[in-house]
């Protein structure tokens, strides 16, 4: 080769390699990482150098927390006029119902839906006649709903073998002997579903405070959802990955490991009915129930205390990081970011709702184990969750078969797929950018190792996890469209009903808790959905408002 | 001055090269969209295939270069040439996959293409050029060459000539480079006269093709369309294609009938004047969809009307019937009115987020045969339309053939009564159609069918609107649901009636 052949050569490799690398350049995603709660949160492990309190407030309630329980909490009381109280936002306000937002899009960063609210789920139909989320009806057999916010048609679809299909489950493929199986599964949740107690309650219910105390139920919780599965003979593969999907979806926890009573609860229990919906539909809203945390937020008027004049309720930012019973009432000392580092408040009040996660109050409260609860016996697993937004300009094209849906999933991959944020725009035409949000339950590794893996791993590779399904449904094809992800990690996102956890003495405890002291989160349930959250703040509410 | 008239020859051959990449692209994109996709792999292809030529080149013998040269000429004469008519044909009267069809001959011609600079530069050097001076030469006029056919292709050719003409025509001037270079080399060739002879038979063909060409893409299009088309564009949105045949103006979406000027009067009087007619105090109307002008036209003829709000998503739909001579005319020039606002954005993000109020709206949309068109006629959508209009005034909605879909149609009714309004069924004869159904509904319910207009109408008088509201005994109301934007009854409904008519 001479000289010249080998500069041409070299001249037009390199010109291929640099367009290739642009190229690449272009697809690759740039992205975001945010762990709410992390950094504030870890502070609670060394909490002695902290500075003195700057500020002190009182009110009649204090409310630690801002997620649903702590917002349902407040919501009541102001709802029913009683205003003297002051809510704590914590490390990242509305928790498990936080939103972000990217220009005019808005997504979800945490719980992106809620079913039709059961009969029992009274708490939360009252906040949804007074959102004008319920047109009419509120506390009947069929509430009319405004249908902006049930789901719209197509709700789900399911991508199998390189094809979308209709629904969750990709049954038109199967032998008759899995259908089959899948026809006597869902019979038998039928029954289930319309199945009470003794005690006359329902065998599953939502709040399951509502639900039967009846043994012959309850024994369910004696096994895993694998056992029990195994055992009535429900062997299916594509039945087993989707019930195991449905675990992970709700519980952040696969079939193994969540209790057989939490395993059909998931099923039997969204009971709820509509005028003008199907049975099984759900509502959700661009920024997921971030838009339910808005209104509850709203609806409480919340002021910031510029002094003590001003009109209560109060928002304070900050999380609390001590919590004591006094001879009075409480004594709360909260930090918060302020101009020159942290600053510290103290709260006195007669009653405080704590309204935050167990395993953060393990560390706030110190006396925990006066109430019975015993931290190392009782403390549910808390199962860690990756979200992500992937903002796209414009919609990459689709594999063959069904068309884009609300909810996405990927049959047998260990991610659970992706909602699409402007599926409810009331709009004929595609929108000019979307969202993208696509959720990971880390159920393939066990908590603390997935928590170790969140907190090291690089954002590449968080990328890498969080885009899986999203690269399986579009390949390259993602990069092009994509503008960006925002990561989000959530650590400690919800409780796991673990076989047992019906039972759980220390829970039970801390719900039945009254007092200068009372608890309020999803962790009481033993698992993390809106209403149960929302429950235990409305009991908390009813009983400062019958005191 | 041998090696002159192979530079020419190069010049030309590079411009006729270059042509038919942009044929197969410019057609391409305008039979299945998406320009950008389609130009780009095409381009892809062709110069893919232009390499495998050259390289192809290199097993040709040296002594049979001027020989495989002209062979060549002739068979990319022959294949660029047919290119674009044979594409057309096969796009709509065959059911050969048109995507292979188009590859296959984008790479094949290609090849040949590839093969020959090749060859004119080795043919140039066997008589002793200079290299560097060859090589300087041959690829100057192979640019310029490329250079004067992509500007005179988008300006001139195209739409002088029409693709399939053009590919016509630069195969003739291929096989005249051949048989010119065979006429100059006639010495240094083996058989010289039988590549006249083939060269000639090929010329002939092809010019028959290019004076016989307006009748083959009239008779392609006709497969395609019926008729001859006017007007054809793509928009980010949809695909319009304008045909005419005599003096029947017809507007295509995406292959759907929207209206021929033959009948237009009927569907757009019936929609139109019932409503007006009964609200002689209308001042402000709202038109959803309806970026034809046509009902536009209808409604401005009423002197009490002093503004008019027309939404439609196509800012290309708009911009064509309001500039285009032909269709200006079939709306007369509704758009020119001062009186008329419009709108491109989406009518359902528009009444969510606009606002204004009107005392009537027409919802002139395409049918609800997807999940996306079937929100403009759900319950949400109907009560928020509501909102946007008085309540003694009226909202009519085209809503498909109560005679082939009556599912279809009793759901939209039904979805209007869902949504609060009271309404009144009726239906006309539209012969380009069928038996076509409309619904005009009042939040306040009061409506009686007019007994005389007062503009005159061609199609509409007492008897005949009298007639519109009744229904005949085989056009019985089915029970249905409303369309809910859960479940979208609506769209299965329709899907199920067409696909009982269509076979």
């Amino acid at each position: 080769m001479d000289r010249r052949t080998f500069l041409l050569a070299a001249g037009a490799a390199g010109a291929t390699a640099a367009s290739a690398g642009a190229f690449w350049h272009w697809l690759e995603i740039p992205a975001t990482v945010q762990a709410p709660g992390r950094d504030l949160g870890h502070l609670l492990r060394n909490r002695r150098d902290l500075p003195p309190p700057r500020a002190q407030f009182e009110a009649d309630v204090v409310i630690l927390g801002s997620g649903a329980a702590g917002l349902a909490a407040a919501w009541r009381l102001a709802r029913e006029g009683h205003r003297n109280f002051i809510l704590v936002g914590g490390p990242e306000p509305h928790g498990n119902l936080a939103a972000g937002a990217a220009g005019e899009l808005r997504y979800p960063t945490g719980a992106h839906y809620l079913p039709l609210p059961s009969r029992e789920s009274t708490h939360v139909r009252d906040m949804l006649s007074d959102f004008g989320v319920i047109l009419d009806g509120a506390q009947t057999d069929r509430p009319y709903y405004d249908e902006r916010y049930v789901v719209h048609a197509p709700e789900s679809r399911v991508l199998f073998d390189g094809v979308w299909h209709d629904g969750l489950i990709p049954t038109d493929t199967l032998p008759y002997a899995e259908r089959e199986e899948q026809r006597r599964f869902f019979a038998l949740i039928d029954i289930l579903a319309a199945a009470r107690g003794r005690d006359g309650r329902r065998a599953f219910a939502v709040p399951l405070d509502a639900a039967t105390r009846d043994p012959t139920w309850r024994a369910l919780d004696g096994a895993s959802f694998a056992a029990w599965l195994d055992r009535e003979g429900y062997r299916g593969r594509v039945l087993r990955a989707y019930l195991d999907y449905a675990c992970r979806d709700d519980y952040g926890r696969g079939c193994d490991e969540v209790s057989a009573y939490a395993g059909l609860h998931y099923f039997a229990s969204r009971v709820g009915e509509a005028a003008n919906a199907e049975r099984g539909a759900v509502l959700t809203w661009p920024e997921g129930l971030g838009a339910l945390a808005q209104r509850l937020h709203a609806a409480c008027g919340f002021a910031s205390p510029a002094s003590t004049a001003t009109p209560k309720p109060w928002w304070l930012d900050g999380m609390a990081v001590s919590l004591r019973r006094e001879a009075a009432g409480v004594e709360v000392l909260c930090v918060a970011p302020g101009t020159g580092g942290l600053e510290t408040r103290r709260i006195r009040a007669r009653r405080a709702i704590c309204a935050m996660p167990l395993h953060v109050a393990a560390h706030v409260l110190d006396g925990l184990h006066d109430f019975g609860f015993d931290v190392r016996e009782h403390m549910p697993a808390h199962a860690p969750w990756l979200v992500a937004n992937f903002v796209l300009a414009g919609f990459p094209a689709e594999l063959p078969g069904a068309a884009l849906a609300w909810d996405n999933i990927v049959h047998g991959s260990a991610n659970l797929g992706y909602v699409v944020s402007t599926h409810q725009d009331l709009r004929a035409g595609p929108p000019p950018r979307t969202v993208f949000t696509s959720y990971c339950a880390l159920a393939d590794l066990s908590p603390p190792a997935a928590r170790k893996w969140m907190e090291n791993a690089p954002p590449g590779e968080l990328l890498e996890r969080a885009s899986a399904d999203l690269r399986t449904a579009y390949g390259w094809k993602l990069g092009a469209v994509c503008e960006g992800a925002s990561i989000t990690l959530r650590a400690h996102a919800m409780a796991v009903p673990s076989p047992g956890y019906l039972a759980n003495p220390g829970l039970r405890a801390l719900r039945e808790a009254d007092g200068p002291l009372q608890f309020a989160h999803a962790d009481l349930s033993g698992y993390s959905v809106f209403e149960e959250a929302a429950w235990w703040g409305e009991c908390c509410a009813r009983r400062v408002l019958s005191a | 001055m041998i090696d002159r008239i192979l530079i020419l020859s190069v010049f030309v051959v590079a411009s006729c090269g270059l042509a038919y990449e942009l044929i197969a692209g410019a057609l391409s994109s305008y039979l299945l969209g998406d320009s950008v996709l389609q130009f780009s792999s095409i381009i892809g292809c062709y110069l893919f295939a232009m390499g495998v030529g050259s390289h192809l080149s290199k097993y040709v013998r040296d002594g049979d270069v001027l020989a495989r040269f002209v062979d060549i000429e002739l068979l990319v004469g022959l294949l660029g040439g047919v290119s674009a008519t044979v594409l057309f044909l096969t796009f709509s009267w065959l059911a050969a996959p048109f995507r292979v069809t188009l590859y296959a001959l984008v790479f094949v011609i290609g090849v040949l293409v590839g093969m020959e600079i090749p060859l004119v530069m080795r043919a140039l050097h066997a008589r002793s050029a200079k290299f560097s001076d060859l090589v300087a030469k041959v690829l100057t006029f192979d640019y310029l060459g490329a250079l004067a056919v992509s500007l005179l292709f988008p300006l001139v050719l195209a739409p002088r000539l029409g693709l399939a003409r053009t590919g016509l025509l630069f195969g003739m001037l291929n096989v005249a480079v051949g048989l010119w270079t065979v006429w100059v080399f006639r010495g240094k060739l083996a058989r010289p006269a039988a590549q006249v002879l083939r060269g000639a038979v090929v010329f002939v063909l092809l010019g028959a093709g290019f004076l016989a060409s307006d009748r083959l893409v009239a008779w392609a299009e006709k497969g395609l369309f019926g008729d001859e088309i006017i007007h054809a564009l793509t928009t980010p949105y949809q695909r319009l294609v304008i045909t005419r045949w005599q003096d029947d103006t017809r507007l295509y979406i995406n292959g759907n009938l929207q209206f021929s000027s033959r009948d237009e009067h009927r569907y757009h009087e019936a929609l139109v004047h019932p409503a007006l007619e009964s609200a002689p105090w209308a001042q402000r109307v709202l038109i959803l969809g309806g970026g034809d002008g046509l009902a536009l036209r209808e409604v401005l003829r009423y002197p009490n009307v002093k503004a008019v709000t027309l939404v439609d998503l196509d800012a290309e739909m708009t911009r064509l019937f309001s500039t285009a001579p032909s269709l200006v005319q079939l709306n007369k020039a509704a758009f020119a009115d001062p009186r008329v606002t419009v709108v491109n954005q989406d009518a359902a993000q528009w009444i969510e987020h606009g606002d204004g109020m009107f005392d009537l709206a027409i919802a002139d949309f395409p049918d609800p045969s997807s999940f996306a068109l079937g929100k403009l006629y759900s319950v949400p959508f109907y009560r928020l339309l509501a909102k946007h209009v008085a309540a003694n005034g009226y909202i009519v909605v085209q809503s498909t053939s109560p005679y082939y879909a009556p599912q279809a149609y009793w759901s939209i009714v039904r979805t209007l009564e869902e949504a609060g309004l009271h309404t009144w069924p009726y239906h006309a004869y539209v012969p380009s159609f069928g038996e076509w159904g409309f619904v005009l509904a009042s939040a306040q319910g009061r409506f009686a069918p007019p007994t005389a207009y007062r503009l005159p109408m061609r199609f509409l008088d007492a008897e005949v609107t009298r007639g519109m509201f009744i229904f005949a005994p085989d056009m019985p109301k089915p029970a249905v649901e409303a369309n809910r934007l859960n479940n979208q009854s609506l769209v299965h409904y329709f899907e199920e009636d067409w696909h009982r008519v269509i076979r």
